[in-house]
């Protein structure tokens, strides 16, 4: 569900990423709390579409978002209308749903770093209650930066079990985590090695 | 050379776990490039460790530049950069830009001077182009070039390589070795089973089951160890 920078030229890339930040906040205040009709839908869908029409992305990107978010989108239309009428089912997968591209257009058009420093900033009011907003923005860096790893250790756990030919099930998880931490072991070292702290 | 680019290990044992791991060893190098070869779990890589303070010694004092590595590990650590075996424990920023930026934080350097600074480095890696690439993407070879590159925009005095070409194709292998040994300004310390490598450094050290075994001149150390499992 992390979408990654596109390095692009639009207006959304060149903004500042705090005032990114704040407008979409904004929005998904607007867009959760308004009590939606249909045209209000449709007025939310074009504006999500619009922007990413703005930011000039490469065609594919926007169903790949939808793609990507599929078991979501799919999970909260199944459950809502087991509970929900229909139409309150629609109202809250358009919300949700254009709130996560919103969030993922934010990090296309947007570095991390870039995000990053806009969240420090942010936080340095809560400085005086004793946050740290570098180390915060150290964390956010570094657990973006993890996921991938654990990904791949997911993958070669998998590969490990089709090769040996042992089906581990759900168990699967327990190599996964101990791997994990085996690597948290590697990057405090790296941490401190690299003289970070 | 004087006491700057000395390292200095006097009676160093490190006990981990109850296993003695290292014991015995004494030693001072002043060579600029320094090979550390042996069999798996000889203790090279706790050797190497030993250099930047990433392990302690039980017993004994290590000695890097003048600087007493368990008294000032900070200082230490500005002194000696650390390239480990496998790049991806090293590499821990989502872009390659953004990695070697970590390096420099709390370097007082400004915005514009940081960017210049990581633009120049990944530049002269050949890393240019793929500044805003996500780490995850980059070759083997890829991210071991970007580990260095954070690693030598500080600008340390010594470099600690562990085994830093094992996981690598052969011309990679080379690639990374040129750099280490003909074109690095710094002191070197370079574990390696590539004994290749090895024979082009100025000293070689020999471990053996926690012992430093043998110091001297590096062809003559890796015959010696070729002869031992031929």
């Amino acid at each position: 569900m992390i979408a990654l920078y596109v390095p692009g030229r639009s207006l959304l890339h060149r903004a500042p990423a705090g005032a990114k930040l704040v407008t979409m906040f904004a929005l998904a205040l607007v867009i959760s709390l308004v009590p939606h009709t249909l045209p209000s839908l449709a007025v939310t869908a074009f504006v999500v579409v619009d922007l990413y029409i703005v930011a000039r992305l490469p065609a594919a990107t926007l169903p790949r978002q939808l793609w990507l978010a599929r078991w979501i989108i799919l999970i909260m239309v199944a459950t809502q209308l087991i509970f929900l009428t229909p139409w309150d089912a629609l109202v809250n997968t358009v919300r949700v749903v254009a709130i996560v591209l919103l969030a993922s257009l934010l990090t296309l058009t947007t570095r991390s770093e870039d995000l990053l420093a806009a969240l420090e900033t942010g936080m340095r009011p809560l400085a005086r209650f004793g946050v740290d907003p570098r180390r915060v923005g150290l964390t956010l860096s570094l657990a973006i930066a993890m996921l991938p790893v654990v990904a791949a250790i997911a993958r070669s756990v998998r590969d490990a079990e089709r090769a040996r030919g042992v089906p581990l099930g759900p168990r699967l998880v327990v190599p996964v985590i101990v791997l994990a931490l085996r690597h948290a072991d590697d990057v405090a070292d790296a941490l401190t090695a690299r003289g970070v702290d | 050379m004087t006491d700057a680019h000395e390292i200095a290990l006097d009676g160093v044992g490190v006990v981990l776990d109850g296993h003695t791991i290292l014991e015995r060893v004494t030693v001072r190098l002043d060579a600029r490039r320094i090979a550390v070869v042996g069999a798996n779990g000889s203790g090279k890589s706790t050797f190497a460790r030993l250099l930047n303070g990433l392990v302690a010694p039980t017993t004994g004092t290590v000695r890097v530049h003048g600087i007493d590595v368990s008294r000032e590990p900070k200082r230490a650590r500005a002194e000696v950069g650390f390239v480990f075996t496998n790049p991806d424990a090293q590499l821990l920023m989502p872009t390659v830009a953004e990695d070697v930026r970590l390096s420099l934080r709390g370097s007082g350097l400004g915005r514009a001077e940081l960017d210049a600074r990581v633009a120049d480095t990944l530049a002269a890696y050949g890393l240019g182009e793929l500044a805003d690439a996500p780490v995850f993407a980059l070759s083997g070879g890829q991210k071991q070039l970007l580990a260095l590159a954070s690693v030598l925009v500080r600008e340390p005095r010594l470099v600690v390589a562990d085994e830093p070409t094992t996981l690598l194709d052969l011309g990679n292998a080379r690639r990374i070795g040129r750099l280490l040994i003909d074109e690095l300004d710094a002191q070197l310390v370079v574990v390696t089973h590539d004994l290749e490598l090895a024979e082009r450094c100025d000293v070689a050290l020999w471990f053996h089951e926690g012992l430093l075994y043998e110091v001297g001149e590096p062809t003559a150390i890796v015959d010696a160890y070729r002869r031992e499992f031929a």
